[in-house]
C-alpha cells in the first residue's frame, strides 16, 4: 500500500469538442499521487489543469471525453466504474473542493445539514442522526470554525469567504477520503483568508496523511504547500519534479516564466522615498467618512458599519498609491467615493485644488473625464453586446470628438495596449480575461485622464497574466503622465508597482509608507499579519529561486 | 445574434411554431386574393357542411363562406396582437425603465400604478373600457394594450435594477455617457432577450383577448373577426359544429404558434440554454 501511489493517471488524453483552438484539451499525461503526498499541478487558464481533476470523477463537461489512458485509484481504473460505483467514490473517497465556495454550496440549506446529508449518502443507516450532528459538529471543529453548533445551523450567505471555503472542506473530509482533489480553492479568496485555508489543507494533510492533487496558477501558493510539482502548459506536462527542486532550479522555460511572475519577487526600482506629504498633491483627501446602514427589521435597532472611516491621504502628481486591505476593509468603497460612484457622508476630497466631493451634473461630467477606473472582473466590466471599438470611442465621443477620430484613438489605443487593432471590431466574448482587462485599461485611457483608479485591477488573473498587465500599467503610467490609485488585497502586488502603500483595516487606515519600509519594518501589527500572509515568501525572500 | 438565430433553428418546437406562424400570416396577406369578396357576402346557401363545392369550410347561417371569414380574420387577429402588443411594449418599458434606473420615490410612485392595474381583472377591465369608449379596431388595440403592459413593466424594472450596478454600466458613467445613452446603448440591449420573449407571449394572449371580447360582440363590427365567428356560431354548434370549430381552430393554432416561437426564442436567447443544446 505504502509503494502503490494512491491516484494514478497514465497516458491520459481528453478531446475538446470540434472547432476549439486545440484537438485535447490534456494529452498523454502520466501522473501519480502518494498517499500523505500534496502534489501541486500548475499551469495558466486554459491548460488543462482543472480538466485533469474533473476527469478523475467522471466531472467532465459534455464535448469532453477520454480518448485514451487510464485513471487508476488504488487500482481501480476509475474509468470503467458503472455509474453507481462511482457515486460511492465521489465524496467517499476521493473528495474535492471548489474554487467558488459560494456557488459550491446550496443557498436555500443550512451548512450543518449539507455536512450531514455527505454523511448520509455514504454511511446509510449506520448512523443515527445524533450521530450524524455530532460528526457534522466534530469536523466544524476541525477545520478550525468557532462555536460549531451555531454555525452548522447558519446558511451560507451569512459565512465569510473564507468561512465557506472551510465549510467546504469540512463536506471533502466528512467520509475520511484518501485522496482530495482542491481546485483552486484560494483563488477567489484575499490574502489572509487564503493564508488560513492554505493552513489547514497542510494541516489535516498531515493528520490524515491523506493524498492531495491541489490545483493552483500561483507559484507562490506552491512554494507554501508542494511536496512535489506537475506544470502543465496546453494540455502537456512540462516538468515535473520535488517540490524545493523545481522551485529553487527550474529546468523548463515555461516555469521559469511562472515562477518569474510571482508578484513581489522583481525588485522595486529605486524610487525617491515619499517622506511625509507629497509636493504638489493632485488628489487631498480629508476626514472622509461613508457609513452604511441596514435596517435588521422592526424592532432591532439598524446595524452601521463604518466603511470609510475619517480617512486623509494625499497623492501627489504622477506617484503611485496602493491601498491594501482585506474584502471588506472599505477600501473598494474608498476608491468608489473618489470616482463619484457612491456618495461621501463627511469629509472632503479635492482634486487639482477643486472640491469634488460636491460636484452635481456638468461639473461631475468634467471631473470623471480625467479620473478613470479600471474594474476588477474584465467580464463584467465590458458591455457583451458592444464591440470593443466602440466601447472606448463612446467616452471621447461623449465629449464631443467626432466619430471617426474617437476610432482612429480606439484603434491606436489597443495597438498600445498590446492588442491587434483590427480587434476592434470584434465582441468582448472573443478574448481571454487579460485581454479584456488591456481592452478596459484602453477604455479608461481613451479619456486621457490625469489619475487612473485601478480596484483590483490584476486581481481576477493568472500570476503570468497579472505580471504582464502590472508591467503594461507600468509603463502606461510613464508615457502617459498618470497619476495612479491602485486598489488591491495583495501586498505582493502592492510593492511592485507602488511609491507608497497605505494599509486599510475596517474602514482606517493603519499605516502608510513606501513599500520597502513597510516590508522591513511594519510597524502595525495587522501590516504584519498580511505580510505573514504573502503565500511563498519564506521561500522567494531567501532568493533561493532566482533564475 | 447570429449564435441565437443558429440556436433557434436547432429548437424543433420553435421551428414549428415558426412555421405554422408564417402559414397563418401568408393566409391573412393572400386573403384578399384567395377571397376577393366580402367575408360578409353571401356566398352560398346556409348551413352548408365542409367540402360543398366553393366553399370548402362549409357556411354559416346566413350562408356566408367560413373560410374567406377565416382568411381576413387572420388580419384582423395579427394586426390587433401585433399593434396592441407593440403599443403595450411602449407603455411598459418605458415605465419600467423609468422606474428601474432612477429607482426612489419614482420607481415607488410607477410601481404603484402598475399595481393599480394589476389588481383589476384585466378582461373585465377591457370589457368596461370597449363598452365605454365603443368598439372600433383602434379602441380595441388601445384597450388590450391598456391591460397587457404591467407584466412588462414589471419585468424591465428588475432587468433595470440589477443591470444598472453592474461594472460596465458604471465604467460607461465614468466615461461621462449621458443617462440617455447608458439606457439606450448599455442597458436596453442586455434587457433585451426577456423582453422580446414576454412580447411574444404577449401577442399571444392579445388574440385570445381580441376574440373573447368579439365572442361578447364588443369586436369591431365592421370587421370579420375569429371570435365574433365562434359567437355568432355558438348557438348552432349541435346542428352545425363547423361554424364554431373551424375558427376556433383557427385561435388554437395561432396562439399555440406564437407561445412555441416565445419558448424558442427564449432558449435561443438565454445563452445557457443555448449552450447546452449547441
Amino acid at each position: 500500500m505504502s509503494d502503490a501511489p494512491l491516484l494514478s493517471i497514465e497516458n491520459l488524453s481528453l478531446t475538446l469538442p470540434p472547432g476549439g483552438d486545440r484537438r485535447f484539451a490534456v494529452e498523454d499525461m502520466t501522473l501519480a499521487v502518494n498517499p500523505d503526498e500534496i502534489v501541486c499541478l500548475v499551469g495558466e487558464s486554459g491548460s488543462g489543469k482543472s480538466m485533469t481533476a474533473h476527469a478523475v470523477l467522471g466531472l467532465l463537461p459534455s464535448g469532453v471525453g477520454i480518448a485514451s489512458g487510464r485513471i487508476r485509484f488504488r487500482g481501480d481504473d476509475l474509468t470503467a466504474l458503472d455509474p453507481a460505483a462511482l457515486r460511492r467514490v465521489r465524496g467517499g473517497s476521493i473528495a474535492m473542493i471548489f474554487q467558488e465556495p459560494l456557488s459550491a454550496l446550496n443557498p436555500l440549506h443550512r451548512v450543518g445539514r449539507q455536512i450531514a446529508e455527505s454523511l448520509e449518502v455514504h454511511a446509510g443507516g449506520a448512523l443515527s442522526s445524533a450521530d450524524r450532528r455530532a460528526r457534522t459538529e466534530a469536523l466544524l471543529a476541525d477545520v478550525g470554525l468557532p462555536d460549531p453548533p451555531v454555525l452548522a445551523r447558519s446558511y451560507p450567505f451569512q459565512l465569510s469567504g473564507g468561512q465557506r471555503q472551510r465549510v467546504m472542506i469540512a463536506m471533502a473530509l466528512a467520509n475520511d477520503p484518501a485522496l482530495l482533489l482542491a481546485d483552486e480553492p484560494t483563488t477567489a479568496l484575499d490574502v489572509t483568508t487564503q493564508r488560513q485555508v492554505l493552513d489547514l489543507v497542510r494541516k489535516i494533510q498531515r493528520e490524515r496523511r491523506m493524498g492531495v492533487l491541489f490545483i493552483t496558477h500561483d507559484f507562490g501558493v506552491v512554494a507554501d504547500l508542494a511536496d512535489r510539482v506537475v506544470v502543465m502548459r496546453e494540455g502537456r506536462i512540462v516538468e515535473e519534479g520535488a517540490g524545493r527542486t523545481v522551485l529553487r532550479s527550474p529546468a523548463h522555460p515555461y516555469t521559469r516564466t511562472l515562477i518569474e511572475a510571482v508578484p513581489g519577487r522583481r525588485p522595486a526600482a529605486a524610487k525617491p522615498a515619499a517622506a511625509g506629504a507629497p509636493a504638489d498633491p493632485i488628489l487631498t483627501v480629508e476626514a472622509l467618512r461613508k457609513t452604511f446602514v441596514t435596517r435588521q427589521g422592526l424592532f432591532r435597532p439598524p446595524r452601521r458599519v463604518n466603511a470609510v472611516d475619517d480617512v486623509s491621504f494625499a497623492v501627489g502628481a504622477g506617484e503611485t498609491v496602493a491601498i491594501v486591505g482585506e474584502s471588506g476593509s472599505g477600501k473598494s468603497t474608498l476608491g468608489r467615493i473618489i470616482l463619484r460612484l457612491a456618495d461621501p457622508d463627511g469629509g472632503s476630497m479635492r482634486f487639482a485644488g477643486q472640491e469634488v466631493g460636491t460636484l452635481r451634473g456638468e461639473g461631475l461630467r468634467g471631473y470623471r473625464r480625467k479620473v478613470q477606473i479600471v474594474f476588477q472582473d474584465p467580464f463584467a466590466s465590458l458591455n457583451p453586446r458592444q464591440k470593443v471599438g466602440d466601447a472606448i470611442a463612446r467616452g471621447p465621443m461623449a465629449f464631443g470628438t467626432p466619430r471617426p477620430e474617437a476610432e482612429a484613438t480606439a484603434r491606436r489605443l489597443l495597438g498600445r495596449v498590446g492588442l491587434d487593432p483590427s480587434s476592434a471590431g470584434r465582441f468582448p466574448h472573443e478574448f481571454s480575461g487579460g485581454q479584456r482587462q488591456r481592452i478596459a485599461i484602453a477604455r479608461a485611457l481613451a479619456l486621457e485622464p490625469r489619475m487612473l483608479v485601478a480596484d483590483e485591477a490584476v486581481s481576477a488573473l493568472d500570476v503570468s497574466v497579472q505580471a504582464q498587465v502590472l508591467a503594461l500599467l507600468a509603463e502606461l503610467k510613464r508615457e502617459f503622465g498618470l497619476t495612479m490609485l491602485f486598489i488591491t488585497h495583495d501586498l505582493r502586488v502592492a510593492a511592485e508597482i507602488a511609491d507608497t502603500i497605505l494599509v486599510m483595516r475596517r474602514g482606517r487606515i493603519v499605516e502608510r509608507g513606501t513599500p520597502a519600509a513597510l516590508f522591513s519594518a511594519p510597524a502595525d501589527p495587522y501590516t504584519r499579519e498580511l505580510l505573514a500572509a504573502v503565500p511563498g515568501r519564506d521561500l522567494f525572500a531567501s532568493g533561493g529561486a532566482s533564475a | 445574434m447570429r449564435d441565437a438565430l443558429r440556436a433557434f433553428l436547432r429548437h424543433p418546437s420553435g421551428l414549428i411554431g415558426l412555421v405554422i406562424l408564417l402559414a397563418v400570416v401568408a393566409v391573412a396577406i393572400l386573403a384578399p386574393l384567395l377571397f376577393p369578396d366580402s367575408p360578409w357576402d353571401m356566398a352560398g346557401a346556409p348551413f352548408r357542411p365542409p367540402l360543398t363545392p366553393d366553399l370548402p369550410l362549409g357556411s354559416d347561417t346566413l350562408g356566408r363562406n367560413i373560410a374567406a371569414g377565416i382568411a381576413h380574420g387572420a388580419r384582423v387577429s395579427l394586426t390587433i396582437g401585433i399593434a396592441s402588443t407593440l403599443a403595450a411594449l411602449g407603455i411598459g418599458v418605458t415605465i419600467g425603465i423609468l422606474a428601474g434606473y432612477f429607482g426612489g420615490r419614482v420607481d415607488d410612485a410607477l410601481m404603484r400604478f402598475t399595481e393599480l392595474f394589476q389588481t383589476i381583472p384585466s378582461f373585465v377591465l377591457a370589457v368596461v373600457l370597449v363598452a365605454i369608449l365603443t368598439p372600433s379596431i383602434a379602441t380595441i388595440i388601445g384597450t388590450i394594450a391598456i391591460v397587457s403592459w404591467p407584466p412588462l413593466a414589471r419585468l424591465t424594472r428588475a432587468e433595470f435594477m440589477s443591470l444598472k450596478t453592474r461594472e460596465f454600466v458604471e465604467a460607461a458613467r465614468c466615461q461621462g455617457e449621458s443617462a440617455l445613452a447608458i439606457v439606450g446603448r448599455h442597458i436596453l440591449p442586455n434587457a433585451l432577450s426577456p423582453i422580446i420573449v414576454t412580447g411574444s407571449l404577449t401577442v399571444a394572449s392579445a388574440i385570445l383577448l381580441e376574440s373573447a371580447l368579439s365572442f361578447l360582440g364588443l369586436g369591431d363590427p365592421n370587421l370579420m373577426s375569429w371570435g365574433f365567428m365562434v359567437g355568432a356560431a355558438r348557438t348552432v354548434i349541435r346542428q352545425a359544429w363547423w361554424m364554431s370549430v373551424f375558427p376556433g381552430l383557427a385561435i388554437l393554432l395561432t396562439v399555440l404558434a406564437i407561445n412555441l416561437l416565445g419558448e424558442g426564442l427564449n432558449d435561443a436567447l438565454n445563452p445557457r440554454i443555448a449552450r447546452k443544446r449547441g
